[in-house]
């Protein structure tokens, strides 16, 4: 094994990533199929179903069993997991319990939503993390480097919810300037859509910009310090090319992986920012299908999320192989 | 016309029915809170509720939030709608006529139609009707439905309904939003046509809905406004920034302390309406719990800090209660019943006596029933100074009706303001009742319920009323602290808002009645 | 003598390696150093109880009656803080250790165990990774019910798999070294060559990602307080308190403002120490 993979090292960067790629949509199949285990069971866990929540506090025992019977809950558990196995893999994921219509439908309904805060958030941060990761590297030490890592500090030092509600006081509420609530319209310009979201995407840029930066800044760091780096120096390189073209290559695994864990984060874990600004995205239809017990609903949400996660951190390990083909990635 | 609504519900009678009808055909509200420019045609305002999910639906029988009914109101027309006062008033049925109050009689409004242009008729209300008893149906006021012992078409335009036991409340039951009438045979909701005021231009459960002027509605002149688009926003404090930002013109469930930041603004105010909307401590009555001892019972109700609980919970934005659902301003409230005090060497004296000195006990809050945590607080303070050592399990709203409201021997409720005074007791208080919270059984008031519901006579129904409230304020096991008042939020430039008791947004109906001003 | 002069020698070793710090290491440390006090000594120093209604006036500003006002039901807001510090302290750094520790463990693991075991574990850490830990946090609660146990278990779960990937990152890349592949061919046990090869230079990265780890949980468990998990009443953690009063926000209250400058100085100081700290280690 080691021996083939030596060799597909030899051969370049790309075959090797293009054998991670193949191999990783195997493991990818494993982990989805893990992840819906444990929704599945964790979700059972759960005190009543999906004919109680309905009902909520109306809920009288005929009316549970009729609904329980509509919804297919008098089956046995496994076997509605079984079912809906089945249905995944023959590319149907099944109708939601509680809104009455296909999950596909539900879902394509908020997954652009969440697709374009994602992007914006990643195209703000991104950017703005290695700018401070690379510069608080290059000048460690020094007074911008200590400036910029309160900054970024300080930046994840209060609570998100605190955030954005100080963000839509001063913003809306005192200065009008944006509208505290995101509502994407069908058919609303890109000035308009970037006016509305520009809350949402500051907000949590301020959450994921701070992991970035200072994980970007220790890897750069931790190379500065390698024998081959002092080569570079002595050669008589500047201190950017130094950076750019030995220290960064070398670099590229965990900053990479940082970036792919942060922005894995902006789908599921921007259930605040949805909540405060009122934003119909993913996280808080999975919430939703948390609180209905909408069991189809809640592990469609939860292949997404998966989906995304996995291909972000496949991204991340292309990325780093080609940029370093010395590393072999399991 | 100005006449001020009669003290108790015409009910039955005819004459009165017509009176009320002339009084909301003009648009017109006895007291002078109508906007100073009055009704203006046109406009597009945003409105925002509490909450909304995939669970939303445009279904009046499954109608389960706030924000539901709202929708309901705007697409679909009811039999009957809430006056002031909650006095019952005809809508598409013109007159309801009994003289048993078991037989009733509904003529029906003729040349009303649909949205698609169905024109509306008996066929339409008795399936309206008769679908709640399906369980399939999955209807919430399934219970209520359970009396229409029988609905038929008695012509085109007329519809007997047979009750299963007289019932003198018909008229107010029928105004429900669960009640609103839906076209015969109607098993797809998702268009939402009805006869109600506007029609749904879109529909999506958990994001929002916007609705256009219904231009055929049988009210001359009304609806006023061309479009509202109705959202949710869970969070309060993101609902009430979103309505000074000038993002929306209307919110629901304004907490009392952001009052001030509404009122400080030149262009918003508030709409207060007291209601009889109640969070209460529930003690369950059965099995040997200690909870079910009448002196335990007695000693929580005197632990419940009343004024501070109005004070520091609802900074005076609600009303003491005396243990019993019946508001103080309500035509059947019993006023010689003395006020139960925060008095905790009273609660001393009965734990003492019940031997229950030092009992530790788990109680159970959410944020599901409104200001209940706090409310645990509290009385987990004041419980500690007379030994008795109360935790508070805070759970999450979450599956808090299913698996603890009334599940553990000391848990909080919630319940919203109904149009009736039979309604709440026979829901909440009988002893049979589905809901009935503290599991207390009281033969005698089981019989007065009965009999006040077929009693036309309102004198000798406010005494057999009044006897009910003594029987729970001594000694059902349900403590009441306050009554909550629902408090809405508004731009100045919105008419036409007035108080309904049954819920914020004019008991959900706003849509037709309000109008831009600017 | 030198029985008597150890322990003074171990008194004086911590004194001059806190002089060793760069300033903004001493101030991390200072911070730090307080909020453990508190944690410790809070609820014995608060003023009053922790529930105890104590001012007819909600909101109040800071007085002489009140060093930090009161809060939404006029309760002592300096008391609340103090008494609740040391849920935030507690939790976020038991469960911080919990996830950094395990990832850092299972991350070596992965590096040096063989093929399987890298690809079983990477498996399982995608599997917790790929689920939402606030939604996730939301399902146990409303399962379980709020307790500080399960608190821990969902912020350390959360965090393992983030740490472990960070760590395998680097523990691969090290594995990869010339001189780790010496000390293989030297003859020298997997275990060892993760202990004494790998771990030593993953200190620096490791010691800051684990700084930045205590932030996220401390920031979890508000967020989780704005999701309406938490502590139970009438206890409450940093989070918690900032949350139950955020109606305060708009007029500027104290009660709402003291402990977002807790949780501000309790996450900056902690990671001012962790870069000092880890700096210092790498020189």
């Amino acid at each position: 094994m080691a021996g083939t993979a030596d060799m597909a090292a030899g051969t370049g960067g790309a075959a090797t990533a293009l054998r991670l790629v193949l191999k990783r949509l195997g493991a990818g199949l494993v982990t989805m199929l893990l992840v819906s285990a444990v929704v599945f069971t964790v979700s059972s866990l759960l005190p009543g179903d999906a004919a109680q929540e309905t009902l909520g506090q109306s809920a009288t025992p005929e009316a549970v069993a009729a609904l329980r019977q509509q919804y297919g809950l008098d089956r046995p558990a496994p076997e509605r997991y079984l079912r809906w196995l089945g249905g995944l893999a023959a590319g149907d994921p099944g109708r939601s319990l509680v809104a009455n219509m296909p999950v596909a439908e539900v879902i394509a309904g908020r997954l652009p939503n969440s697709l374009l805060l994602a992007g914006l958030t990643a195209a703000v941060s991104v950017p703005l993390a290695l700018l401070v990761g690379i510069l608080s590297a290059m000048r460690q030490d020094s007074r911008l480097d200590r400036g910029l890592n309160i900054a970024t500090l300080a930046m994840v030092a209060l609570p998100e919810f605190l955030v954005a509600t100080l963000a839509v006081l001063a913003f809306s509420v005192e200065l009008r300037l944006l509208p505290s609530i995101a509502m994407v319209k069908a058919g609303a310009g890109w000035g308009e859509t970037l006016r509305s979201l520009a809350m949402p995407v500051m907000t949590l840029s301020v959450v994921v910009v701070a992991q970035m930066a200072r994980m970007t800044r220790a890897a750069v760091i931790a190379q500065l310090g390698q024998p081959y780096v002092e080569m570079a120096r002595l050669k008589g390189l500047g201190p950017a090319r130094v950076v750019f073209a030995h220290v960064l290559p070398n670099a590229v695994g965990p900053i990479v992986n940082a970036m792919a864990l942060s922005l894995s984060y902006l789908l599921g874990g921007a259930i605040i920012v949805e909540t405060i600004f009122n934003y119909p995205g993913l996280a808080s239809l999975m919430v939703n299908a948390v609180a209905s017990r909408d069991m189809p609903l809640l592990q469609a949400c939860a292949m997404v999320f998966c989906g995304a996660y996995l291909l972000l951190v496949l991204a991340a390990d292309v990325v780093a192989i080609l940029a370093n083909p010395r590393i072999r990635q399991g | 016309m100005t006449a001020p609504p009669p003290p108790v519900p015409p009910l039955s009678r005819r004459a009165l029915l017509g009176a009320g009808a002339g009084l909301a055909l003009a648009g017109l509200a006895p007291g002078g809170t109508w906007a100073e420019a009055g009704p203006r045609r046109g406009g597009r305002i945003r409105v925002a509720g509490i909450a909304s999910s995939t669970a939303d639906t445009l279904d009046p029988a499954k109608g389960g939030l706030s924000t539901d009914y709202t929708r309901h109101y705007m697409a679909y027309g009811g039999l009957t709608e809430y006056g002031p006062g909650l006095v019952p008033m005809p809508a598409l049925a013109e007159a309801l006529d009994t003289s048993d109050q078991t037989l009733w009689r509904l003529a029906l409004r003729r040349g009303v139609r649909f949205h698609d242009g169905t024109p509306f008729g008996a066929a339409d209300v008795v399936y309206s009707l008769l679908r709640h008893k399906d369980p399939a149906t999955a209807s919430k006021v399934r219970p209520l439905a359970e009396q229409f012992a029988e609905v038929r078409a008695t012509g085109p335009h007329e519809v007997m309904v047979r009750l299963a036991g007289p019932n003198a409340d018909l008229p107010a039951i029928l105004a429900q939003s669960h009640f609103l009438v839906v076209k015969d045979g109607t098993k797809d909701f998702s268009a939402g046509i009805g006869t109600g005021p506007y029609r749904i231009k879109s529909f999506r459960p958990g994001v929002g809905t916007t609705v256009v002027r219904n231009d055929e509605y049988w009210k001359p002149g009304k609806p006023y406004l061309d479009e509202i688009e109705l959202i949710a926003i869970p969070d309060e404090v993101s609902r009430v920034n979103a309505l000074l930002s000038g993002d929306v013109q209307l919110v629901m469930a304004v907490n009392p302390r952001s009052v001030g930041r509404i009122k400080a603004s030149p262009g918003h105010a508030v709409l207060e309406t007291r209601s009889s909307l109640y969070t209460n401590l529930i003690m369950r009555q059965d099995g040997l719990l200690p909870t079910g001892n009448p002196d335990f019972v007695l000693a929580m109700k005197h632990l419940l800090d009343r004024d501070l609980i109005r004070r520091a919970l609802f900074r005076n934005y609600a009303t003491v209660a005396n243990d019993h659902p019946i508001p103080p301003w309500h035509p059947y409230f019993r006023d010689d019943l003395p006020q139960r005090a925060f008095d905790p060497e009273k609660a001393r004296f009965h734990l003492r006596r019940a031997g229950l000195e030092g009992l530790r006990l788990p109680i159970y809050a959410s944020p599901a029933a409104e200001g209940s945590v706090d409310m645990a607080s509290v009385l987990q303070e004041h419980a500690a100074q007379v030994g008795l050592r109360l935790a508070v399990n805070r759970m999450p709203s979450d599956g808090y009706w299913s698996s603890h409201w009334m599940k553990h021997p000391l848990t909080f409720g919630n319940t919203n303001p109904r149009p009736t005074a039979d309604l709440v007791f026979s829901l909440f208080y009988k002893s049979d009742a589905p809901w009935n919270e503290s599991a207390w059984k009281d033969e005698r008031f089981d019989r007065l319920l009965v009999e006040a519901r077929g009693e036309a006579d309102p004198a000798r129904r406010k005494e057999l009323y009044g006897e009910m409230q003594g029987l729970v304020h001594a000694g059902c096991g349900v403590g009441i602290p306050v009554f909550i008042t629902l408090i809405d939020g508004h731009d100045r430039r919105l008419g036409g808002l007035r108080p309904v008791a049954l819920g914020g947004f004019m008991g959900y109906a706003f849509a037709e009645h309000v109008w831009w001003g600017a | 003598m030198t029985d008597a002069a150890a322990p003074l020698a171990r008194t004086g070793a911590p004194l001059a390696w806190a002089r060793s710090l760069p300033l903004t290491g001493k101030l991390g440390l200072a911070l730090v150093l307080l909020w453990l006090a508190v944690a410790a000594l809070g609820p014995a120093l608060a003023p009053h109880a922790v529930g105890a209604f104590v001012s007819p006036e909600v909101f109040a500003r800071p007085g002489a009656a009140h060093w930090l006002g009161t809060d939404y039901l006029g309760r002592d807001v300096l008391s609340r803080l103090l008494s609740g510090a040391r849920y935030t302290v507690g939790l976020a750094l038991a469960a911080a250790l919990l996830a950094s520790g395990t990832g850092t463990a299972l991350a070596l693991l992965a590096a040096v165990g063989g093929r399987w075991l890298d690809e079983g574990l990477s498996r399982l850490m995608d599997t917790l990774i790929s689920i939402p830990s606030k939604i996730f946090a939301l399902v146990l609660v409303a399962a379980f019910g709020s307790s500080l146990p399960l608190l821990l278990l969902v912020a350390a779960v959360t965090y393992v798999p983030g740490a472990y990937r960070i760590a395998r990152s680097m523990a691969v890349g090290l594995y990869q070294m010339d001189y780790v592949q010496v000390a293989r061919a030297r003859g020298e046990g997997r275990l060892y060559v993760a202990r004494a090869e790998i771990l030593p230079n993953m200190v620096g990265p490791l010691l800051a990602d684990f700084g930045l780890r205590f932030v996220f949980i401390v920031l979890l468990l508000s967020g989780l307080s704005f999701l309406g998990l938490g502590v139970q009443p009438p206890d409450a953690d940093l989070g918690s308190l900032v949350r139950e009063n955020i109606s305060g926000l708009p007029e500027g209250a104290s009660a709402i403002l003291a402990p977002a400058l807790a949780i501000a100085s309790l996450t900056v100081g902690a990671n001012l120490l962790i870069d000092a700290v880890s700096g210092k280690g790498r020189r």
